[in-house]
């Protein structure tokens, strides 16, 4: 190719700069998926970023339209893959709140506990493939034997590994297999007792420190201002959790004083809090699903669902439940006109958001930290595009 | 957790520590399964592939209506069943030419299974069927039939189950 010069600026023969426009993505590597960041850059120096969002767009809110309430938690548990468990929760609730039905109680807690379970999963995916972006390739490995021993568990109950479909309007599919709970327990024991393993390795790390330290800081109005949710926002000091401030399924009873469940946040803002909210929501969590286990091995037996007409059909109404999904808040608008479908199934997904701040947090910025930061926003790019 | 500042900062600390952890891991036994030697052990629900029993099935549809990808193939013909020789009526009967699942659109949700009301299908945990051509992802009936023999039986539940 012909080398082209380019000459812009006032004045011959001063040393000419000129903004390059760069495509990162969608096939990038460090995008999770096929996100596209259009970067302008100075030099090194990012001066303006466009997150283009749509290559995995698939319409899940029209198909939603199209589907009774059992079918559409097929969908609804996909556009964020990594926390499945959580996504079918929050339209479960959606449905049997505009239904008025009361759902069991041992359902509750062995819902609280498998969407536990699904955070620890969730984050320590990010846990291992962060540092994975940042050119550290171990953390990878030890994340995925943690994985590997909750999804065992986990595909012990529901018989998936992703996509569990274990909910149902009324409570769970199944009931719990006999000597789970042990197992559970196990599992749990185990990866709390290697997770330090994990933690020196991410936060002990000097080379992690120096790529994440001060890099990517994000200020409370930023994240007020872009709807930011979830680790992200607690990392910034933002004080926002759906299970302590409008608790759902057993969260109003773990998050009370003296209860297993706490928020955890930092002030920083940046790279660095963002993972250690991350390490650390993963002990809590691990804490929670524990006091679930202990609270349903002491629960006298009962049902773990609702016997359900053959058709259900939501009486004429519109209902918002939010949940507090593992990258942020999630929530499902769903109106109906008393059909077995719902008429409308809006989604508001944490990814969306959480990555729409890029084009306010990277310019101004290196582009070698640009890949520390946009890994550090947490996302699932099928929850962005939906 | 404070942040680390008091961590001792220079190359070699960081490098002692790490051979350190090397040389700890590296008498420790792999975590890894070698699969494909080793096969996995998977539990009874697993969802590998849906396998059918086609005496149970009476060709009523519904498993192929509530699919949420529509990737369940039936067709059936009805037969005319004689009166008996004490009298009575004829009856008819459907019967099932063809029972075919496309696994390339299957999304692994088990609905069919849970509406099935004569006990029809089942689940079983294997999953080497893995094709080089996306056509031999549609299995028909006889192939469907053929995964029965590895479906395994239900768990016991908890004493709580009800």
């Amino acid at each position: 190719m012909a080398r082209r010069e380019l000459t812009v600026g006032v004045g011959a023969g001063d040393l000419a700069t000129a903004d390059m426009v760069l495509n990162i993505g969608p096939q990038h590597p460090a995008t999770h998926g096929v996100l596209r960041l259009r970067v302008t850059l100075d030099g090194e120096r990012i001066m303006a970023a466009d997150p283009i969002v749509g290559y995995m767009h698939r319409g899940a809110e029209k198909l939603f339209e199209v589907r009774d309430y059992r079918q559409i938690l097929v969908l609804a548990n996909r556009h964020d893959w990594l926390s499945a468990f959580s996504n079918e929760i929050g339209l479960a609730l959606a449905v049997e709140r505009m239904l008025g039905m009361d759902v069991p109680e041992r359902a509750t807690w062995a819902r609280t506990l498998l969407t536990e379970l699904n955070r620890v999963l969730n984050h320590l995916m990010f846990l291992g493939s962060y540092p994975l972006e940042l050119g550290a390739i171990t953390p990878i490995f030890y994340a995925f034997r943690e994985r590997e021993e909750l999804q065992a568990v986990m595909e012990e109950i529901s018989g998936g590994r992703m996509h569990y479909m274990f909910n149902r309007v009324g409570g769970l599919r199944e009931d719990i297999p006999a000597g789970w709970l042990v197992r559970v327990t196990a599992a749990i024991d185990a990866v709390r007792r290697r997770m330090p393993d994990l933690e020196s390795l991410l936060v002990g790390n000097e080379i992690v420190h120096a790529r994440t330290r001060g890099v990517g800081v994000l200020t409370p109005e930023v994240i007020h201002a872009y709807g930011v949710s979830g680790p992200i926002a607690r990392a910034s000091g933002v004080d926002v959790d759906l299970r302590r401030d409008q608790p759902y399924l057993a969260y109003a009873e773990l998050f009370a004083p003296g209860g297993a469940g706490r928020v955890v946040t930092r002030t920083e803002g940046d790279c660095l809090a963002r993972l250690e909210v991350l390490l650390e929501q993963v002990q809590v969590s691990l804490d929670l699903a524990q006091a679930c286990v202990e609270r349903l091995s002491a629960m006298p037996g009962g049902p773990i669902n609702v016997k359900l007409p053959k058709v259900v059909k939501v009486p004429e109404g519109d209902d918002y439940v939010a949940t507090e999904n593992p990258l942020g808040l999630n929530g499902y608008y769903l109106v109906s006109r008393g059909e077995k479908t719902p008429w409308r199934l809006k989604l508001r997904s944490a990814s969306f958001n959480n990555v729409a701040v890029l084009a306010e947090v990277l310019p101004g910025t290196l582009l070698a930290d640009m890949v520390a930061i946009l890994g550090s926003m947490f996302f699932v790019v099928g929850d962005i595009d939906k | 957790m404070s942040r680390p500042d008091q961590h001792k900062h220079g190359l070699v600390p960081g490098l002692v520590k790490g051979m350190a952890t090397t040389a700890r891991t590296m008498t420790s036994h792999a975590h890894t399964q070698e699969y494909p030697d080793v096969k996995p052990e998977l539990p009874p629900r697993s969802r590998g592939v849906i396998a059918l029993l086609a005496e149970n099935c009476t060709s009523c549809m519904l498993c192929a209506r509530e699919c949420p990808d529509w990737c369940i193939y039936i067709d059936s013909h009805k037969e005319t069943i004689p009166a008996g020789p004490e009298g009575g009526r004829d009856r008819q009967q459907n019967v099932l030419d063809r029972f075919a699942i496309d696994f390339s659109l299957c999304m692994y949700c088990g609905i069919c299974i849970e509406v099935c009301p004569f006990d029809a299908l089942f689940w079983s945990p294997e999953f080497e069927y893995a094709e080089t051509d996306i056509r031999d992802m549609l299995h028909e009936k006889d192939r469907l039939g053929e995964w029965m023999a590895t479906v395994p039986p239900p768990p016991a539940t908890d004493p709580g189950a009800q």
